[in-house]
């Protein structure tokens, strides 16, 4: 009996494993799309908004919706779970921090966007305001989309019931959000204060490639409006070193002249 | 135009929140546009440039150019607009002021305008349409502590970026804010690595710009220790006031006591008002610090606190401004405390000064706490009211009978009517006198009229950096408290009559005095000044009540002066004046014990006897004993000797029980409101 019952334990505990390393995995990749929604959304309004822009926004948008539906369920029917280890239960209550945390993340960022995307139409591109930004969003929509490259088909071109179709299925979405969330606090109770992070305070530094734009920012800081003369210094001091070796070599052909 | 809720919200307009982001985004956008706003430039960095910078002097200048203002205007427009938000410097990224040179600036990109932070609860304000309004606000979300999230985040990036790189007061937040929200923190950390991975993907320079936009949002939102934050918009509303409020009879019963009100109120006509607004305007122009110069320099504009050291309340020379404000109007004169100590000093000369220490009184009952307004409300009334008392103000037979008769009850504003009736006097009477006296001439003469200060921008900075908070709230009530008890330490009782009992305690109203000398030498002033201080008998002239008259002239009979009937009530009361007098000098009391012990609330004087007695106890026969009933008598307990001129009824049989009472020397003055026992030798 207790072989049996190991066994059945077993199962279990390998089947919800199973469910916390896919949980897992799920969770990590929607704080992956919300980051990059994020990013995303700081594009809009700017000079670099477009329909692409938009294109890849209401895309983002879609996969973490779909991303979020799914674990909802899975953590709910886990969580709903009474027989659940005591390990595994707290486990499964992190993700469901993190799960919710996500969601209201993106629920904030699609409310920016709506209510952005209401000041500044497309229509009028000479409103959208001159932030400096370069480049468009496709890098980081194809990150968000996971696909090696983001190969759009060419968008029709604006209309204006284009632009009232995508206002209504974000209002719709968001408020799918909304009941979702809702529901989330109606059928699980979590405690948040009860939950218990493995991580560090300080997360680990990444990398030290990247403190070129550090870099950047600081030069930019050090010398403040110095920019202009230092580069006109450096001008001078090529031009100094140009005329010395003119004046080198003019001696030297002198010398080899007279001699 | 509708008026939305005219009845409703009661004055309670809408108030959005900072306003004025609305009207800042609007010119926003029109400085961004490429043809007609700012002309921009491309910032060269080292490695890369970024386009659309714009400079400091072209932003001042377009805004000079689109509003018509002058540069310092615009200036400080450009500023606002960089407190707020809308425009980041890409140098010294800390200090959100524009600066008029060619430091650089830029367009912050719509994500993190500071209207953005309220997307959830703002649906219902302004023009929105209802399709908004169904976001709901989840109190799991719970919007006020969200924006800490996306900070913490924001430091965990910045960490994982280069360790280190925060600052103290940033360490401080993120240790708070891990141990707040500890159970979010692995998020957190994952979401902050998710970012800053998201982050490379993008280009360099726009990753650079990136990077200045969020620690630019950061620095308006959060602003470093030591900053002003333009963001700080006061209280939060819990309630919209436009919003639609449940139908309960309470609701009602308040709508149907305004709109009684509404209908009893008096009402002028529009030209009349108009008028008077523009007198108003017209005579306040030049003492507005909004529109005109504030002499010598306003202290909001250069940290320069000259003007508010020359107008402190109790300054020994007021300014030249100050002081014309008092000839405005007599309200002007009182509510300036330095007015009123002129005002103040110029009664003293004038003997009439009790008019004045009565409307402070009166002010102090209106304003003053509720445990200790009956106390009060006796003590005025034993001042200033009753017959016989040591101040007595001049008012109307109708008024002090309305006054007296509320006085049973007292309440707060039980002497309104008193108090107006004594604010007209002086203001037709005294006011006018006052404005020609020489006490006035000389306070012009001597007022100051400060230089202006013409600062230069260094020395504009260098007072800001002097800056420092000024005198606690604290600190300038205990002071106030202290000049009230010095003042109160000096009463002059030149200024009371012959029936007088000056209080020692009575000198909170009576204003800055000299303490009373030996009485002997001014015996004679005092009776020369008596005709100015209204004796008991020329009130008795005044009032309509025969009875009274005759026992004043049963009383001044029996003091063995027939003339008492006689309007000379000069020469009553010099006799009886003469008499205490007289008595005072036989005893050979020294003045102090004598007034503390007339002191209507001492108890203690039993040893020693009064010497100023109006009615001695050798004239028993006048003194009528006290009478039950609704009348208003003040009740001291204190010995027959030191009682003081009693109140006599009004009762036509006074006289006879007057007579019949006899060797009764204890007078007392009762108070409406206590409870009357009658008289005894002993009291």
């Amino acid at each position: 009996m207790p072989l049996v019952n190991n066994k059945v334990g077993d199962d279990c505990t390998v089947g919800t494993d199973k469910a916390l390393v896919d949980g897992k995995a799920q969770v990590d990749s929607l704080i992956k799309v919300v980051a990059c929604y994020r990013h995303l959304a700081s594009y809009v309004g700017g000079c670099t908004d477009s329909l692409q822009l938009r294109d890849e926004l209401r895309q983002t948008r879609e996969k973490a919706l779909t991303l979020a539906v799914s674990i909802c369920n899975h953590l709910t029917s886990h969580l709903r779970n009474k027989s659940l280890p005591e390990g595994q239960r707290k486990e499964m209550e992190l993700l469901w921090v993190a799960f919710s945390s996500s969601l209201e993340l993106l629920h904030v960022d699609m409310c920016k966007v709506f209510n952005i995307s209401d000041i500044f139409s497309l229509a009028n591109t000479d409103a959208l305001v001159q932030t400096g930004l370069q480049g468009g969003g496709s890098e980081v929509a194809a990150r968000a989309l996971s696909l090696p490259d983001l190969n759009l088909a060419p968008n029709p071109t604006l209309s204006a019931g284009l632009e009232s179709q995508e206002r209504s299925t974000m209002e719709q979405e968001i408020s799918q959000m909304d009941h979702m969330i809702d529901d989330m606090e109606m059928k699980v109770n979590v405690m948040r204060w009860m939950v218990e992070p493995h991580g560090p305070q300080y997360a680990e530094v990444l990398s030290s490639s990247d403190s070129a734009s550090l870099a950047l920012l600081s030069v930019d800081e050090e010398q403040p409006g110095h920019q202009p003369p230092c580069q006109r210094s450096h001008i001078h001091v090529l031009l100094l070193l140009f005329a010395v070796v003119l004046v080198a070599a003019t001696l030297s052909v002198c010398i080899i002249f007279f001699t | 135009m509708t008026i939305r809720n005219p009845l409703r919200d009661h004055g309670q307009r809408y108030r959005p929140r900072i306003a004025c982001l609305k009207k800042a985004e609007k010119v926003l956008l029109e400085m961004q546009d490429l043809k007609t706003g700012v002309k921009s430039q491309p910032q060269r960095l080292v490695i890369t440039t970024i386009p659309h910078a714009i400079t400091g002097e072209d932003i001042i200048s377009w805004l000079a150019d689109r509003f018509q203002v002058d540069t310092q205007e615009a200036r400080s427009f450009g500023s606002m607009l960089v407190a707020l938000g809308y425009i980041y410097p890409l140098q010294d990224h800390k200090r959100l002021v524009i600066k008029p040179d060619a430091s650089l600036y830029r367009f912050q990109t719509p994500y993190f305008w500071p209207t953005q932070q309220w997307p959830v609860e703002d649906t219902d304000y302004g023009e929105c349409d209802g399709s908004r309004s169904h976001f709901i606000s989840h109190p799991v979300t719970n919007t006020y502590t969200f924006p800490y999230t996306i900070k913490a985040i924001y430091l965990a990036k910045r960490n994982i970026r280069k360790k280190g790189i925060l600052e103290l007061h940033e360490q401080e937040h993120y240790n708070r804010l891990h141990k707040w929200m500890n159970h979010k923190w692995d998020f957190i950390v994952m979401q902050a690595k998710e970012q800053y991975r998201a982050a490379k993907e993008r280009k360099k320079p726009d990753r650079v710009v990136f990077d200045c936009q969020e620690r630019a949002y950061w620095v308006v939102h959060r602003p470093p220790p030591g900053t002003v934050s333009a963001m700080d918009y006061g209280l939060d509303r819990l309630i919209d006031p436009n919003a639609d409020e449940a139908k309960t009879p309470d609701f009602y019963a308040r709508i149907m006591i305004f709109t009684q009100q509404s209908i009893m109120r008096p009402r002028v006509k529009s030209s009349v008002s108009i008028g008077a607004l523009v007198k108003y305007c017209a005579t306040y122009n030049s003492h507005d610090p909004f529109l005109s110069k504030c002499l010598p320099s306003n202290p909001w504009l250069t940290d320069d606190v000259t003007y508010w050291t020359l107008n402190m309340p109790y300054v020994e020379m007021p300014t030249k401004m100050r002081v014309e404000r008092w000839t405005f109007s007599f309200a002007e004169l009182l509510s300036d405390p330095r007015g009123r100590n002129d005002f103040r000093l110029f009664l003293k000369k004038e003997f009439s000064g009790e008019n004045l220490a009565f409307w402070e009184s009166c002010e102090d009952l209106k304003w003053g706490e509720a445990a200790t307004m009956s106390e009060k409300a006796e003590h005025i009334y034993k001042t200033f009211l009753a017959r016989g008392a040591p101040r007595w103000i001049n008012i109307d037979g109708k008024t002090m009978e309305i006054t007296v008769k509320g006085l049973k009850h007292p309440h707060r504003y039980v002497l309104d009517a008193a108090q107006t009736h004594i604010y007209m006097l002086m203001k037709k009477d005294s006011y006018g006198r006052y404005q020609k006296s020489p006490v006035f001439k000389e306070t012009v003469k001597k007022a100051i009229c400060p230089e202006e200060h013409h600062f230069t921008d260094a020395q504009l900075e260098q007072n800001a950096k002097k800056r420092r908070p000024s005198l606690s709230p604290i600190i300038l009530r205990q002071m106030e408290q202290e000049q009230r008890a010095k003042m109160a330490a000096t009463v002059d009782i030149t200024q009371l009559c012959r029936f007088t009992t000056p209080v020692p305690h009575l000198a909170v109203y009576s204003g800055i005095t000299d303490f009373p000398s030996a009485n002997a030498s001014p015996s004679l002033p005092f009776l020369a000044h008596s005709p100015a201080c209204p004796s008991p008998i020329s009130v008795a002239l005044d009032s309509t009540s025969a009875s009274e008259r005759r026992v004043e002239a049963g009383e001044g009979e029996g003091e063995g002066n027939p003339a008492a009937q006689a309007a000379a009530g000069g020469n009553v009361s010099k006799s009886r004046m003469a008499l205490s007098l007289h008595r005072l000098l036989k005893r050979g009391c020294t003045p102090a014990t004598m007034f503390a012990s007339l002191s209507p609330k001492c108890h203690s004087a039993a040893g020693t006897s009064s010497r100023i007695q109006p009615i001695s106890p050798d004239q028993p026969s006048q003194a009528p004993p006290r009478r039950i009933g609704n009348f208003f008598q003040i009740k001291v307990d204190i010995p027959p000797e030191c009682r003081i001129y009693p109140i006599e009824s009004e009762d036509e049989d006074e006289e006879n029980r007057a007579a019949s009472r006899g060797g009764v020397g204890a007078k007392e003055i009762i108070c409406p409101w206590e409870s009357l026992t009658p008289q005894n030798g002993t009291g």
